[in-house]
């Protein structure tokens, strides 16, 4: 029971984070494969705050705010210009990341990363158990698929889908295209701040390697799966994908294998999904 | 003195990641394809020598069947992937997420097939090295930027001097017109990508005999590379390639005054500067391609 509900709530946890980066590459069209990077500064910054002393809620709030402006600033430049650039911006943000979190040891820990880190506590409720915890998880992906889901339906929600289709048109309209984008790097950077916070207090351990580049086409991976632009393919990815480990788990691997084995199949997942089913399972056409 | 040195090791990594850079380019300017798995073929052809040498393979033999290896895969990357989603009108972004796929693909294979860990060539050789007015040079490193120098000015005349460098260069400006024109935009664009892979093997096994090899650092690499590619100017093989060198110059001098680990910020950075103040790079007025 404890195993499928750990199984749930990192599930949970990476829902969140493939709706982060459904808002800028499904819903604008940007691409993003940085995520894990964003989320690892989220996972960061809860740690670090909360080893302080720092309570729970303060600390995952700290790290929203500061996820927002490090998806914008590191966005920025590309706003403006369309494209390929943010290709390389994106994969750029998601390699310094790393470097940084390997080599900024007197904050980080480097390499052998940050443990030890306190539990989740709200109002005198602790969330300790993975029963606890699924409560906690829950209720932040309720509150992130609504916003989600709320934002989609508004007026913004529109215009996103619009530029998208032709900024150009959009710019022609009078509509304020760069503060829309920006926004958008916001509200994306903030849900993987949550995302990130979580992890950090669940696991109670990080490491650069829980936010690496494979980390970040994970996520990726999860949202071309469950498919892009829809709320639901944000969450079917995630728990389709989070169950490959453990199905590869009941074949017999030497251990050394066992990693490089499980990003194949992620690889090869992602190449039949773009040539045969694009929009994924539930989602559309990117 | 030590500057003089870290200047040199620059020019010579600079020269390695130059015919990444201009591989990167000739197959992106005639495309279009943000060809991401490019890194991965690098990985594959690195690792095809590595395994060929420590089979008891000559070097010379080696390198020119890893050469055979990125020729071949990447022909088949650009018929079997490619050209299969171009047809479907797959968006750019479809195509680089294929891309990622196939770079995730390749890096793992050679992972499970040869090793996930540090491999370095078992050959005496590579250690010796050349002084030059007090400059040391690795045997490697001056092989590196010999033959680099000729592939590039070798692509560079192939481009503008025989029929199919101009055939290619006929399909990168007007691809509608060249498929009306029977010039066979599809089976050339595999011909690029395997020209493009065939290069780009060349600097894969070099580099991996100077220093060693891991399966998953050739993403940083190719980000250097596409860097240099961008502030070169798109679509110019020269701008790459001297690029390439000024930005592997300055990341070996940095090691001077910032520690090496920091080196990737350094080129980030760099790429950071160049789109904010000179978005269409050093050496063209304008893109022939939208970006």
């Amino acid at each position: 029971m404890n195993f499928f509900l750990s199984f749930v709530i990192l599930a949970e946890i990476f829902s969140i984070a493939a709706l982060s980066t459904n808002l800028l590459m499904g819903i604008i069209g940007i691409f993003s494969v940085a995520q894990a990077a964003i989320m690892g500064i989220g996972a960061y910054t809860v740690a670090l705050l909360m080893m302080s002393g720092v309570p729970f809620f303060v600390a995952l709030l700290a790290a929203i705010v500061l996820c927002a402006a490090v998806n914008v600033i590191s966005s920025l430049p590309s706003l403006r210009l369309a494209g390929d650039y943010f290709i390389i911006t994106s994969f750029g943000t998601q390699l310094v990341a790393t470097a940084v979190f390997i080599n900024w040891q007197g904050l980080t820990g480097g390499a052998s990363g940050l443990f030890d880190i306190p539990l989740a506590t709200i109002g005198g409720w602790t969330f300790a158990t993975a029963r606890q915890f699924v409560l906690l998880s829950t209720l932040c992906l309720v509150a992130v698929a609504g916003s989600f889901w709320l934002l989609m339906r508004s007026p913004y929600g529109r215009l996103l889908h619009a530029i998208r289709q032709d900024e150009i048109a959009a710019v022609a309209a009078g509509r304020r295209v760069l503060r829309a984008k920006v926004g958008v790097a916001a509200v994306s950077g903030a849900y993987a701040g949550i995302a990130g916070g979580l992890y950090a207090t669940y696991i109670s351990f990080i490491d650069p390697t829980s936010f690496d580049i494979h980390v970040s086409v994970l996520v990726v991976t999860m949202l071309v799966v469950g498919g892009a632009r829809t709320l639901s393919g944000s969450i079917i990815g995630p728990f389709l994908l989070i169950a490959v480990p453990q199905l590869l788990a009941m074949i017999d691997l030497p251990s050394t294998l066992l990693g490089p084995m499980r990003q194949l199949v992620y690889g090869l997942i992602l190449i039949a999904f773009m040539v045969w089913r694009p929009q994924g399972i539930a989602g559309r056409r990117l | 003195m030590l500057y003089l040195q870290l200047f040199v090791d620059g020019v010579v990594s600079g020269c390695a990641i130059g015919l990444v850079s201009i591989s990167f380019s000739y197959f992106y300017s005639v495309t279009g394809t943000f060809h991401v798995a490019h890194a991965g073929i690098y990985t594959l052809c690195g690792y095809v020598a590595w395994a060929l040498v420590a089979a008891g393979a000559p070097f010379i033999a080696a390198l020119m069947l890893a050469v055979l290896a990125g020729a071949l895969s990447g022909y088949a990357t650009q018929h079997v992937l490619y050209q299969r989603l171009a047809d479907r009108q797959a968006s750019p972004l479809v195509m680089m997420i294929a891309s990622i796929g196939l770079l995730t693909v390749l890096q793992n294979i050679v992972a499970i097939v040869f090793s996930p860990n540090i491999v370095q060539f078992d050959m005496p050789w590579r250690v010796g090295h050349l002084d030059i007015a007090g400059v040391t040079l690795s045997h490697p490193q001056a092989l590196i930027a010999l033959v680099s120098i000729v592939i590039f000015v070798g692509l560079t005349v192939f481009s503008a001097r025989t029929d199919l460098g101009k055939r290619i260069r006929a399909i990168a400006s007007n691809a509608e017109l060249a498929e009306i024109t029977r010039l066979d935009p599809k089976r050339v664009f595999a011909y690029v990508l395997a020209i493009s892979s065939a290069i780009v093997a060349v600097p894969a096994v070099l580099v991996g005999v100077d220093q060693a090899m891991q399966p998953y650092t050739s993403l940083i690499v190719l980000l250097t590379a596409v860097v240099a590619m961008i502030a070169g100017g798109i679509g110019s093989l020269p701008g790459a390639f001297g690029m390439s060198i000024v930005l592997a110059v300055i990341q070996s001098l940095s090691v001077a005054l910032i520690p090496g680990r920091w080196s990737i910020a350094a080129v980030f950075g760099i790429f950071i500067l160049f789109i904010l103040l000179k978005p269409e790079g050093l050496f063209r007025r304008r893109f022939s391609r939208a970006l």
